[in-house]
């Protein structure tokens, strides 16, 4: 008679939970870097106002009904831009998902918008629409919708065959085929797209907002720089990291978990 | 389970599907070549052939994802060489499973009924009796790149069955399977065929298994296929993987296929 030992297996729960605390660790340590290199920079230099310093002004900052009114007037043009460039990107994406003449003919005029530095097109924009704030919108609509053409038309090229010839035995067609066999395939596409134009498009429009308008982060931004107020410049680079970090953990990662919940990760 | 009956009826002795010299290319390759079957109703036919000689080809033609090149297709002695999708349910189990992964196991069932026409009020019973009878009921709720390899295998047996089909297709739908869950999952379709009589072609290239389910087995060459021999299974059901008859049929059946595919010198003594 032999008797067999098996280590106790970890529990799933703990294992998740270990997982977690690793993954929070590493954040927390990439922050805690951060924080260390502000801190050197703020002792050792005299242009980098020290940590203490920003964060003392931080709630008389964010205090201001100002400050909100540009987060706000920014944060409509990045949504609204993105959006316009998510439809333009998917229109384009489907003339581009099988070789043809307009498939080739919007790939050109693709590739040629990608080669486009956003620089050179905020400049562009000023030139054409004045100090209108439409050339803000035109350029963070133009600098992102390229990228959203290029993922999704991958996506759309790579729809899995096999899944289709199954929907075709089973008469799957029309608004059911869309809805239960295309979409879902799209779907990591769009989510990648979308993440990514998301955090270009908030890159481009402070870009686009201090060549071309008077309002805004990009704006606000310049103005500080302009008049050597440091610590603002700092106030405003922590407000947009802060957008950003909120739109990836609070909006997308929570909607990802819910949307690609069937993969087996 | 239904079979439908055409308006004018079926004429007597007409057989379910009848393939006459079918013939099919890919490209400008022919990998079926003039083919005549015939599938009566009710009947088990097992299409045996070695890798690559055209047999899923043959179904992709019947399930009409492929035209025929040459030939002619019929269903109940009515013209349908364009394939039977559009005339009839098919249910068709592929090799791999082909479920939805991003719907969970009940919805790839109601998915197909739906678009096959089963009143809604009959799928929540019919997805329990199907996933019941294939052992994976209580997998209904899940997504199914959760379930095993066998586990998807079988709701995708009940997602064809699910549909009320007129013909079943079945593309070495246990190839991928271990033995012992491939022996049970052919013991379970064995016992599903007997209480739903579906006409129903089965591609393998397995000899024991065209065997143990068929009522008739249809020996291919290699490609381009073409029929070399129909072996009518004297096998009473139900049948038994332990059954010493269905050995020795293997044996003769072995010897007898290594000499039409050539690759023994002589007869098998």
């Amino acid at each position: 008679m032999t008797s067999v030992t098996t280590p106790a297996a970890p529990t799933a729960v703990g294992t998740r939970l270990r997982a977690a605390a690793g993954r929070w660790a590493l954040s927390a340590a990439g922050v805690g870097g951060v924080l260390a290199l502000w801190w050197v920079g703020g002792s050792a230099t005299r242009y980098v106002p020290p940590i203490g310093e920003v964060a003392g002004e931080l709630p008389h900052f964010l205090g201001q009904s100002s400050t909100w009114v540009a987060v706000g007037t920014t944060t409509q043009r990045v949504l609204w831009s993105l959006a316009v460039a998510l439809v333009l990107g998917t229109a384009a994406a489907w003339v581009m998902r099988r070789d043809g003449f307009w498939s080739r003919v919007t790939a050109s005029l693709t590739a040629f918008a990608i080669a486009v530095p956003s620089t050179v097109a905020a400049l562009l924009a000023l030139y054409l629409f004045r100090r209108d704030p439409l050339g803000v919108y035109a350029v963070v609509t133009f600098i992102c919708f390229p990228f959203v053409a290029t993922m999704l038309r991958q996506g759309m090229r790579e729809l899995d065959r096999n899944i289709g010839e199954m929907s075709d035995v089973y008469g799957l067609s029309g608004t059911a085929r869309a809805r239960h066999v295309v979409l879902p395939q799209l779907v990591p596409y769009v989510f990648a797209a979308t993440r990514n134009e998301y955090a270009h498009a908030w890159k481009v429009v402070v870009l686009a907002e201090l060549f071309i308008v008077n309002s805004g982060m990009g704006y606000e931004f310049s103005q500080a720089f302009d008049h050597f107020l440091l610590t603002e410049v700092l106030l405003w680079l922590l407000v947009f990291v802060a957008i950003l970090l909120a739109g990836e953990y609070l909006v997308f990662r929570t909607i990802e978990r819910y949307v690609l919940s069937w993969r087996v990760l | 389970m239904r079979g439908t009956v055409p308006a004018s009826g079926p004429a007597d002795g007409d057989p379910y599907l009848e393939l006459r010299g079918v013939t099919v290319k890919h490209a400008d390759r022919t990998v079926v070549s003039g083919i005549d079957l015939a599938l009566r109703p009710g009947e088990f036919v097992a299409l045996l052939g070695p890798s690559g000689c055209g047999k899923s080809s043959l179904l992709h033609v019947l399930a009409g994802l492929a035209p025929v090149a040459g030939g002619a297709l019929r269903h109940r002695g009515d013209e349908a060489t364009d394939g039977l999708r559009g005339r009839v349910r098919v249910g068709y189990v592929f090799q791999d499973h082909r479920l939805l992964p991003w719907r969970t196991v009940g919805q790839n069932i109601e998915i197909a009924m739906k678009a096959a026409g089963v009143p809604a009020a009959e799928w929540d019973e019919r997805i329990e009796r199907f996933l019941g009878m294939l052992r994976v009921a209580e997998y209904r709720g899940s997504w199914p790149m959760r379930l095993s390899g066998g586990q998807r295998q079988r709701v995708s047996i009940a997602r064809a069955l699910a549909v009320e089909p007129d013909v079943v297709l079945m593309d070495e739908p246990f190839s991928g399977l271990d033995e012992v869950t491939g022996r049970a999952m052919r013991q379970e379709l064995t016992r599903l065929h007997e209480v739903a009589s579906v006409p129903t072609l089965f591609v393998t290239h397995s000899i024991r298994e065209a065997l143990f389910l068929a009522d008739r087995v249809v020996i291919l060459s290699h490609g381009p296929a073409r029929v070399l021999k129909t072996l009518d299974v004297p096998l009473a059901r139900p049948r038994r993987h332990e059954d010493p008859a269905l050995a020795r049929l293997e044996a003769e059946t072995v010897a007898d296929v290594l000499r039409e595919w050539d690759l023994t010198e002589g007869p098998a003594s």
